[in-house]
Protein backbone atom coordinates (compact mmCIF):
# COMPACT_ATOMS: atom_id res chain seq x y z
CA UNK A 1 0.00 0.00 0.00
CA UNK A 2 1.65 3.23 -0.95
CA UNK A 3 1.29 6.28 0.60
CA UNK A 4 -0.81 7.96 -2.03
CA UNK A 5 -3.79 5.38 -1.90
CA UNK A 6 -3.55 5.39 2.02
CA UNK A 7 -4.51 9.07 2.23
CA UNK A 8 -7.00 8.66 -0.53
CA UNK A 9 -8.98 6.02 1.72
CA UNK A 10 -8.51 7.94 4.95
CA UNK A 11 -9.50 11.13 3.03
CA UNK A 12 -12.49 8.81 1.41
CA UNK A 13 -13.74 7.88 5.11
CA UNK A 14 -14.07 11.43 5.84
CA UNK A 15 -15.77 12.56 2.59
CA UNK A 16 -13.22 14.48 1.71
CA UNK A 17 -12.63 13.23 -2.35
CA UNK A 18 -13.90 15.05 -5.16
CA UNK A 19 -16.75 13.00 -6.60
CA UNK A 20 -14.33 11.69 -9.77
CA UNK A 21 -11.37 10.56 -7.01
CA UNK A 22 -14.47 8.95 -5.05
CA UNK A 23 -15.66 7.13 -8.22
CA UNK A 24 -12.43 6.28 -9.51
CA UNK A 25 -11.50 4.61 -5.57
CA UNK A 26 -15.05 2.62 -5.70
CA UNK A 27 -13.90 0.98 -8.35
CA UNK A 28 -10.88 0.01 -7.07
CA UNK A 29 -12.17 -1.06 -3.76
CA UNK A 30 -14.86 -3.63 -5.68
CA UNK A 31 -11.90 -5.27 -7.34
CA UNK A 32 -9.13 -4.94 -5.14
CA UNK A 33 -9.95 -7.10 -1.48
CA UNK A 34 -6.88 -5.78 0.49
CA UNK A 35 -7.23 -2.46 -0.27
CA UNK A 36 -11.08 -3.03 1.30
CA UNK A 37 -9.39 -4.70 4.42
CA UNK A 38 -7.29 -1.51 5.11
CA UNK A 39 -10.13 0.94 4.26
CA UNK A 40 -11.84 -1.36 7.02
CA UNK A 41 -8.67 -1.11 9.98
CA UNK A 42 -8.81 2.73 8.83
CA UNK A 43 -12.59 3.07 10.02
CA UNK A 44 -12.57 0.62 12.57
CA UNK A 45 -9.39 2.79 14.06
CA UNK A 46 -11.25 6.07 13.38
CA UNK A 47 -14.31 4.24 14.72
CA UNK A 48 -12.76 3.15 18.14
CA UNK A 49 -10.91 6.79 18.39
CA UNK A 50 -14.79 8.33 18.38
CA UNK A 51 -16.16 6.40 20.97
CA UNK A 52 -13.56 7.55 23.33
CA UNK A 53 -15.53 9.27 25.80
CA UNK A 54 -15.18 13.32 26.29
CA UNK A 55 -14.30 13.69 29.88
CA UNK A 56 -15.42 16.63 31.90
CA UNK A 57 -13.31 19.45 32.62
CA UNK A 58 -12.20 18.22 36.33
CA UNK A 59 -12.47 22.09 37.16
CA UNK A 60 -13.97 25.32 36.09
CA UNK A 61 -10.86 27.17 34.42
CA UNK A 62 -12.44 30.47 34.30
CA UNK A 63 -10.01 33.38 34.97
CA UNK A 64 -9.50 35.87 37.64
CA UNK A 65 -7.81 39.08 36.81
CA UNK A 66 -4.74 38.17 38.77
CA UNK A 67 -4.02 35.50 36.26
CA UNK A 68 -4.02 37.56 33.37
CA UNK A 69 -2.45 40.34 35.41
CA UNK A 70 -5.07 42.79 35.16
CA UNK A 71 -5.88 45.51 37.40
CA UNK A 72 -9.59 46.63 38.60
CA UNK A 73 -10.82 49.01 36.74
CA UNK A 74 -10.73 52.42 38.61
CA UNK A 75 -12.70 55.43 38.67
CA UNK A 76 -12.79 57.79 35.76
CA UNK A 77 -11.61 60.72 38.55
CA UNK A 78 -9.13 58.55 39.38
CA UNK A 79 -6.43 60.25 37.16
CA UNK A 80 -7.42 63.66 38.36
CA UNK A 81 -6.59 62.22 41.73
CA UNK A 82 -3.52 61.23 40.63
CA UNK A 83 -2.17 64.49 39.34
CA UNK A 84 -3.42 66.82 41.73
CA UNK A 85 -1.52 64.34 44.50
CA UNK A 86 1.71 64.39 41.78
CA UNK A 87 1.16 68.09 41.34
CA UNK A 88 1.02 69.11 45.24
CA UNK A 89 4.03 66.50 46.53
CA UNK A 90 6.30 67.83 43.29
CA UNK A 91 5.51 71.45 44.58
CA UNK A 92 5.80 70.61 48.32
CA UNK A 93 9.16 69.33 47.91
CA UNK A 94 10.00 72.20 45.70
CA UNK A 95 9.10 74.96 47.79
CA UNK A 96 10.84 72.71 50.99
CA UNK A 97 14.10 72.91 49.37
CA UNK A 98 13.31 76.29 48.08
CA UNK A 99 13.13 77.56 51.53
CA UNK A 100 16.15 74.58 53.09
CA UNK A 101 18.89 75.48 50.47
CA UNK A 102 17.64 78.98 49.28
CA UNK A 103 19.43 80.42 52.78
CA UNK A 104 22.87 77.63 52.47
CA UNK A 105 23.33 78.79 49.04
CA UNK A 106 23.37 82.43 50.17
CA UNK A 107 25.25 82.02 52.79
CA UNK A 108 27.85 80.07 50.40
CA UNK A 109 27.76 82.79 48.10
CA UNK A 110 24.94 80.89 45.74
CA UNK A 111 22.77 83.63 45.26
CA UNK A 112 20.89 81.99 41.70
CA UNK A 113 21.88 79.80 39.67
CA UNK A 114 24.24 81.76 37.42
CA UNK A 115 25.89 82.27 40.39
CA UNK A 116 28.77 79.52 40.22
CA UNK A 117 29.96 81.39 37.11
CA UNK A 118 31.46 84.16 38.90
CA UNK A 119 34.62 82.95 40.09
CA UNK A 120 35.68 81.56 36.96
CA UNK A 121 34.89 85.07 35.23
CA UNK A 122 36.67 86.58 38.19
CA UNK A 123 39.77 84.62 37.93
CA UNK A 124 39.88 84.04 34.54
CA UNK A 125 39.88 87.99 33.70
CA UNK A 126 42.09 88.49 36.79
CA UNK A 127 44.97 86.38 35.70
CA UNK A 128 46.39 88.78 33.28
CA UNK A 129 46.42 91.80 36.04
CA UNK A 130 48.17 89.44 38.68
CA UNK A 131 51.10 88.57 35.69
CA UNK A 132 53.33 91.37 36.05
CA UNK A 133 53.64 90.84 39.67
CA UNK A 134 54.42 87.09 38.73
CA UNK A 135 56.64 87.66 36.32
CA UNK A 136 58.65 90.10 39.07
CA UNK A 137 59.33 87.95 41.25
CA UNK A 138 60.54 85.78 37.87
CA UNK A 139 58.81 82.26 39.08
CA UNK A 140 59.32 79.66 35.99
CA UNK A 141 56.87 79.95 33.33
CA UNK A 142 54.63 77.20 34.10
CA UNK A 143 53.65 78.56 37.62
CA UNK A 144 52.61 81.95 36.50
CA UNK A 145 48.73 80.92 36.97
CA UNK A 146 49.50 79.14 40.41
CA UNK A 147 50.47 82.01 41.64
CA UNK A 148 47.74 84.23 40.98
CA UNK A 149 45.86 81.65 42.09
CA UNK A 150 46.96 81.45 45.24
CA UNK A 151 46.87 85.24 45.86
CA UNK A 152 43.11 85.00 44.85
CA UNK A 153 42.66 82.06 47.25
CA UNK A 154 40.62 84.44 49.79
CA UNK A 155 38.15 86.05 46.91
CA UNK A 156 36.22 83.34 45.83
CA UNK A 157 34.04 83.58 49.13
CA UNK A 158 34.30 86.86 48.78
CA UNK A 159 33.52 87.19 45.49
CA UNK A 160 31.07 84.02 43.93
CA UNK A 161 27.95 85.55 45.72
CA UNK A 162 27.87 89.17 42.93
CA UNK A 163 25.34 87.86 40.67
CA UNK A 164 24.24 91.20 40.68
CA UNK A 165 25.66 93.31 38.19
CA UNK A 166 27.26 95.89 39.96
CA UNK A 167 29.33 93.65 42.41
CA UNK A 168 30.44 91.34 39.00
CA UNK A 169 31.58 94.94 37.49
CA UNK A 170 33.91 95.75 40.52
CA UNK A 171 35.25 92.47 40.47
CA UNK A 172 35.84 92.56 36.81
CA UNK A 173 38.00 95.87 37.44
CA UNK A 174 40.84 94.71 39.63
CA UNK A 175 43.37 97.17 40.66
CA UNK A 176 45.45 97.35 43.74
CA UNK A 177 42.13 98.68 45.49
CA UNK A 178 40.67 94.39 45.22
CA UNK A 179 41.29 93.47 48.56
CA UNK A 180 39.15 96.44 50.11
CA UNK A 181 36.75 96.15 47.27
CA UNK A 182 36.30 92.59 47.86
CA UNK A 183 35.71 93.23 51.77
CA UNK A 184 32.72 95.60 51.22
CA UNK A 185 30.95 93.13 48.83
CA UNK A 186 31.23 90.11 51.61
CA UNK A 187 29.22 92.84 53.49
CA UNK A 188 26.70 92.68 50.89
CA UNK A 189 26.55 89.32 50.86
CA UNK A 190 23.91 89.03 53.75
CA UNK A 191 21.70 92.05 52.38
CA UNK A 192 21.49 90.05 49.27
CA UNK A 193 20.66 86.43 50.56
CA UNK A 194 17.75 87.75 52.69
CA UNK A 195 16.26 89.48 49.56
CA UNK A 196 15.49 85.46 48.17
CA UNK A 197 11.85 84.34 48.14
CA UNK A 198 11.00 82.27 51.02
CA UNK A 199 7.64 80.30 50.69
CA UNK A 200 5.37 80.48 53.80
CA UNK A 201 4.99 77.87 55.96
CA UNK A 202 1.37 77.78 55.44
CA UNK A 203 1.52 77.01 51.90
CA UNK A 204 3.88 74.04 52.55
CA UNK A 205 1.35 72.79 54.97
CA UNK A 206 -1.33 73.16 52.46
CA UNK A 207 0.15 71.33 49.73
CA UNK A 208 1.17 68.44 52.06
CA UNK A 209 -2.86 68.33 52.94
CA UNK A 210 -3.68 68.12 49.17
CA UNK A 211 -0.99 65.32 48.74
CA UNK A 212 -1.92 63.23 51.97
CA UNK A 213 -5.81 63.60 50.92
CA UNK A 214 -4.86 62.91 47.27
CA UNK A 215 -2.95 59.69 48.63
CA UNK A 216 -5.36 58.60 50.48
CA UNK A 217 -8.53 59.08 47.91
CA UNK A 218 -6.73 57.10 45.21
CA UNK A 219 -6.03 54.27 48.08
CA UNK A 220 -9.56 54.40 49.30
CA UNK A 221 -10.36 54.11 45.62
CA UNK A 222 -8.04 51.31 44.48
CA UNK A 223 -9.42 49.32 47.45
CA UNK A 224 -13.28 50.12 46.49
CA UNK A 225 -12.60 48.55 43.14
CA UNK A 226 -9.96 45.32 44.33
CA UNK A 227 -13.69 44.52 46.50
CA UNK A 228 -16.02 45.04 44.26
CA UNK A 229 -13.92 42.99 41.41
CA UNK A 230 -13.54 40.27 43.86
CA UNK A 231 -17.39 40.38 44.50
CA UNK A 232 -18.23 39.67 40.86
CA UNK B 1 -24.51 32.12 23.88
CA UNK B 2 -23.55 34.44 20.92
CA UNK B 3 -19.75 33.63 20.50
CA UNK B 4 -19.62 36.94 18.75
CA UNK B 5 -20.72 39.41 20.74
CA UNK B 6 -18.45 37.36 23.68
CA UNK B 7 -15.47 37.74 21.58
CA UNK B 8 -16.23 41.34 20.89
CA UNK B 9 -16.08 42.35 24.60
CA UNK B 10 -13.36 40.29 25.30
CA UNK B 11 -10.91 41.58 23.11
CA UNK B 12 -11.75 44.99 24.60
CA UNK B 13 -10.58 43.39 27.68
CA UNK B 14 -13.72 42.40 29.48
CA UNK B 15 -12.81 38.70 31.58
CA UNK B 16 -16.41 37.95 32.48
CA UNK B 17 -16.91 37.58 28.49
CA UNK B 18 -14.31 35.92 28.37
CA UNK B 19 -14.84 33.04 31.36
CA UNK B 20 -18.27 32.46 29.44
CA UNK B 21 -16.60 31.61 26.43
CA UNK B 22 -13.91 29.55 28.76
CA UNK B 23 -17.19 27.46 30.31
CA UNK B 24 -18.71 26.31 26.75
CA UNK B 25 -15.28 25.23 25.64
CA UNK B 26 -13.50 24.15 28.46
CA UNK B 27 -14.41 20.94 28.32
CA UNK B 28 -13.12 20.36 24.60
CA UNK B 29 -9.59 22.21 25.20
CA UNK B 30 -9.53 19.73 28.33
CA UNK B 31 -9.77 16.59 26.58
CA UNK B 32 -7.66 17.89 23.67
CA UNK B 33 -4.75 18.40 25.95
CA UNK B 34 -5.96 15.18 27.95
CA UNK B 35 -5.40 13.35 24.85
CA UNK B 36 -1.91 14.76 23.69
CA UNK B 37 -0.52 14.91 26.80
CA UNK B 38 -2.00 11.33 28.52
CA UNK B 39 -1.72 12.90 31.89
CA UNK B 40 -5.01 14.67 33.94
CA UNK B 41 -2.72 16.74 35.40
CA UNK B 42 -0.62 18.06 32.90
CA UNK B 43 -3.89 18.40 30.88
CA UNK B 44 -5.14 20.80 33.60
CA UNK B 45 -2.54 22.78 33.93
CA UNK B 46 -2.26 23.04 29.49
CA UNK B 47 -5.65 23.92 29.52
CA UNK B 48 -5.31 26.77 32.10
CA UNK B 49 -2.27 27.92 30.59
CA UNK B 50 -4.02 27.97 27.15
CA UNK B 51 -7.01 30.14 28.46
CA UNK B 52 -4.46 32.21 30.18
CA UNK B 53 -2.35 32.75 26.63
CA UNK B 54 -5.73 32.89 24.50
CA UNK B 55 -7.06 35.52 26.42
CA UNK B 56 -3.83 37.79 26.24
CA UNK B 57 -3.93 36.66 22.29
CA UNK B 58 -7.33 37.16 21.65
CA UNK B 59 -6.57 40.47 19.98
CA UNK B 60 -4.98 38.42 17.36
CA UNK B 61 -8.20 36.77 16.84
CA UNK B 62 -9.07 37.96 13.21
CA UNK B 63 -12.10 36.25 12.78
CA UNK B 64 -13.39 32.23 11.62
CA UNK B 65 -13.42 29.24 13.89
CA UNK B 66 -12.67 30.33 17.23
CA UNK B 67 -13.04 26.42 18.36
CA UNK B 68 -9.60 26.30 15.69
CA UNK B 69 -8.28 29.05 17.05
CA UNK B 70 -8.78 27.81 20.87
CA UNK B 71 -7.06 24.29 19.96
CA UNK B 72 -3.96 25.79 18.13
CA UNK B 73 -3.46 27.60 22.09
CA UNK B 74 -3.70 24.55 23.61
CA UNK B 75 -2.06 22.58 21.41
CA UNK B 76 1.16 25.49 21.73
CA UNK B 77 0.62 24.80 25.68
CA UNK B 78 0.55 21.26 25.11
CA UNK B 79 4.14 21.49 23.37
CA UNK B 80 5.59 23.53 25.55
CA UNK B 81 4.34 21.26 28.31
CA UNK B 82 6.27 18.56 26.97
CA UNK B 83 9.04 20.24 26.51
CA UNK B 84 9.20 20.84 30.02
CA UNK B 85 8.84 17.25 30.87
CA UNK B 86 11.50 16.32 28.12
CA UNK B 87 13.73 18.53 30.57
CA UNK B 88 12.37 17.09 33.61
CA UNK B 89 12.16 13.62 35.29
CA UNK B 90 8.74 11.99 33.88
CA UNK B 91 5.94 11.42 36.08
CA UNK B 92 3.56 8.04 35.15
CA UNK B 93 0.78 8.21 32.94
CA UNK B 94 -1.23 5.81 35.43
CA UNK B 95 -2.42 7.51 38.27
CA UNK B 96 -1.11 6.09 41.52
CA UNK B 97 -2.70 4.51 44.34
CA UNK B 98 -2.31 5.96 48.03
CA UNK B 99 0.27 3.51 48.41
CA UNK B 100 1.97 4.50 45.38
CA UNK B 101 1.10 1.37 43.52
CA UNK B 102 0.48 2.33 39.93
CA UNK B 103 -3.58 1.65 39.11
CA UNK B 104 -4.97 -0.95 36.76
CA UNK B 105 -7.49 1.05 35.79
CA UNK B 106 -7.84 4.78 36.27
CA UNK B 107 -9.90 5.98 38.80
CA UNK B 108 -10.69 8.96 36.84
CA UNK B 109 -11.98 7.20 33.89
CA UNK B 110 -14.73 5.65 36.07
CA UNK B 111 -18.47 6.38 34.62
CA UNK B 112 -20.94 5.79 37.91
CA UNK B 113 -24.23 4.77 35.21
CA UNK B 114 -21.47 1.74 33.65
CA UNK B 115 -21.96 -1.38 35.00
CA UNK B 116 -18.29 -3.34 36.06
CA UNK B 117 -18.53 -5.69 32.76
CA UNK B 118 -18.58 -2.00 30.78
CA UNK B 119 -16.21 -0.65 33.01
CA UNK B 120 -13.69 -2.61 32.59
CA UNK B 121 -13.85 -3.08 28.86
CA UNK B 122 -14.12 1.10 28.46
CA UNK B 123 -10.77 1.20 30.85
CA UNK B 124 -8.76 -0.95 28.55
CA UNK B 125 -9.93 0.51 25.26
CA UNK B 126 -9.45 3.71 26.69
CA UNK B 127 -6.03 2.38 28.21
CA UNK B 128 -4.78 1.11 25.10
CA UNK B 129 -5.77 4.06 22.69
CA UNK B 130 -4.27 6.30 24.96
CA UNK B 131 -1.32 4.08 25.26
CA UNK B 132 -1.25 4.24 21.07
CA UNK B 133 -1.82 7.83 20.91
CA UNK B 134 1.27 8.31 23.56
CA UNK B 135 3.39 6.09 20.93
CA UNK B 136 2.28 8.66 17.99
CA UNK B 137 4.71 11.72 16.80
CA UNK B 138 3.81 15.17 17.88
CA UNK B 139 2.50 16.41 14.71
CA UNK B 140 0.71 12.97 14.14
CA UNK B 141 -1.15 13.22 17.47
CA UNK B 142 -2.31 16.71 17.94
CA UNK B 143 -3.76 16.25 14.60
CA UNK B 144 -5.88 12.78 14.99
CA UNK B 145 -6.85 14.16 18.28
CA UNK B 146 -8.40 17.14 16.30
CA UNK B 147 -10.00 15.33 13.62
CA UNK B 148 -11.16 12.05 15.00
CA UNK B 149 -11.57 12.64 18.69
CA UNK B 150 -13.07 16.46 18.49
CA UNK B 151 -14.25 15.89 15.32
CA UNK B 152 -13.78 19.19 14.04
CA UNK B 153 -13.13 19.50 9.66
CA UNK B 154 -9.87 19.14 7.67
CA UNK B 155 -9.86 23.38 7.54
CA UNK B 156 -10.18 23.79 11.27
CA UNK B 157 -7.52 21.21 11.66
CA UNK B 158 -5.70 22.95 9.42
CA UNK B 159 -5.82 26.44 11.28
CA UNK B 160 -5.27 24.87 14.53
CA UNK B 161 -2.15 23.36 13.53
CA UNK B 162 -0.70 25.80 10.83
CA UNK B 163 -0.29 23.61 8.10
CA UNK B 164 -1.95 23.21 4.80
CA UNK B 165 -4.81 20.78 3.98
CA UNK B 166 -2.97 18.50 2.01
CA UNK B 167 -0.28 17.72 4.96
CA UNK B 168 -3.45 17.84 7.29
CA UNK B 169 -5.32 14.91 5.04
CA UNK B 170 -1.68 12.92 5.08
CA UNK B 171 -0.81 13.06 8.60
CA UNK B 172 -4.01 11.90 9.71
CA UNK B 173 -4.07 8.83 7.00
CA UNK B 174 -0.40 7.98 8.30
CA UNK B 175 -1.98 8.76 12.38
CA UNK B 176 -4.60 5.99 12.09
CA UNK B 177 -2.30 3.43 9.83
CA UNK B 178 -0.03 3.63 12.93
CA UNK B 179 -2.97 3.58 15.38
CA UNK B 180 -4.50 0.58 13.92
CA UNK B 181 -1.24 -1.33 14.03
CA UNK B 182 -0.50 -0.42 17.84
CA UNK B 183 -3.93 -1.34 18.49
CA UNK B 184 -3.69 -4.85 17.03
CA UNK B 185 -1.26 -5.54 19.60
CA UNK B 186 -3.93 -5.02 21.85
CA UNK B 187 -6.25 -6.83 20.22
CA UNK B 188 -6.90 -9.70 23.47
CA UNK B 189 -7.14 -6.76 25.61
CA UNK B 190 -9.66 -5.20 23.37
CA UNK B 191 -13.42 -6.15 24.26
CA UNK B 192 -14.27 -8.55 21.08
CA UNK B 193 -16.45 -5.77 19.61
CA UNK B 194 -13.22 -3.64 19.54
CA UNK B 195 -10.90 -6.34 17.79
CA UNK B 196 -9.49 -4.93 14.64
CA UNK B 197 -9.06 -7.16 11.59
CA UNK B 198 -6.01 -8.46 10.71
CA UNK B 199 -4.05 -9.63 7.25
CA UNK B 200 -4.51 -6.32 5.51
CA UNK B 201 -1.32 -5.62 3.92
CA UNK B 202 -0.87 -1.90 4.34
Amino acid sequence: MNRRDLELLSSYLDGQLKPSETARLEARLSTDPNLRAVLDDLRSARGLLRQLPLRKAPRNFTLTPKMVGKNPPLPRSYPAFRFVTALASLMLFFTLGLNFLGPQMASSGYSGFGGGGAPEVFSAEEAPAAAPEAAMSEPPATEAPAEPAIQMQPLPTATVAPAQDSATRELQTPDEKNGVTNTTDVQEQPQASNRLPSIPPSWQLVLAAIAALGGLVMVLMRQAAASQWRRK
Amino acid sequence: MDEQALIHDAQKGDLESFNTLILHYQDSVYNTALRILGDDDLAADATQEAFISAFKSISSFRGGSFKAWLMRTVTNACYDELRRQKRRPTTPLEPDTDDGDEMDSPRWLADPNMTPDQKAEADELEHALQHCLNNLPLEFKSVVVMADIQGMDYSEVAIAVRVPLGTIKSRLARARLRLRECLQGFSELLPTSFRLEEGSNV
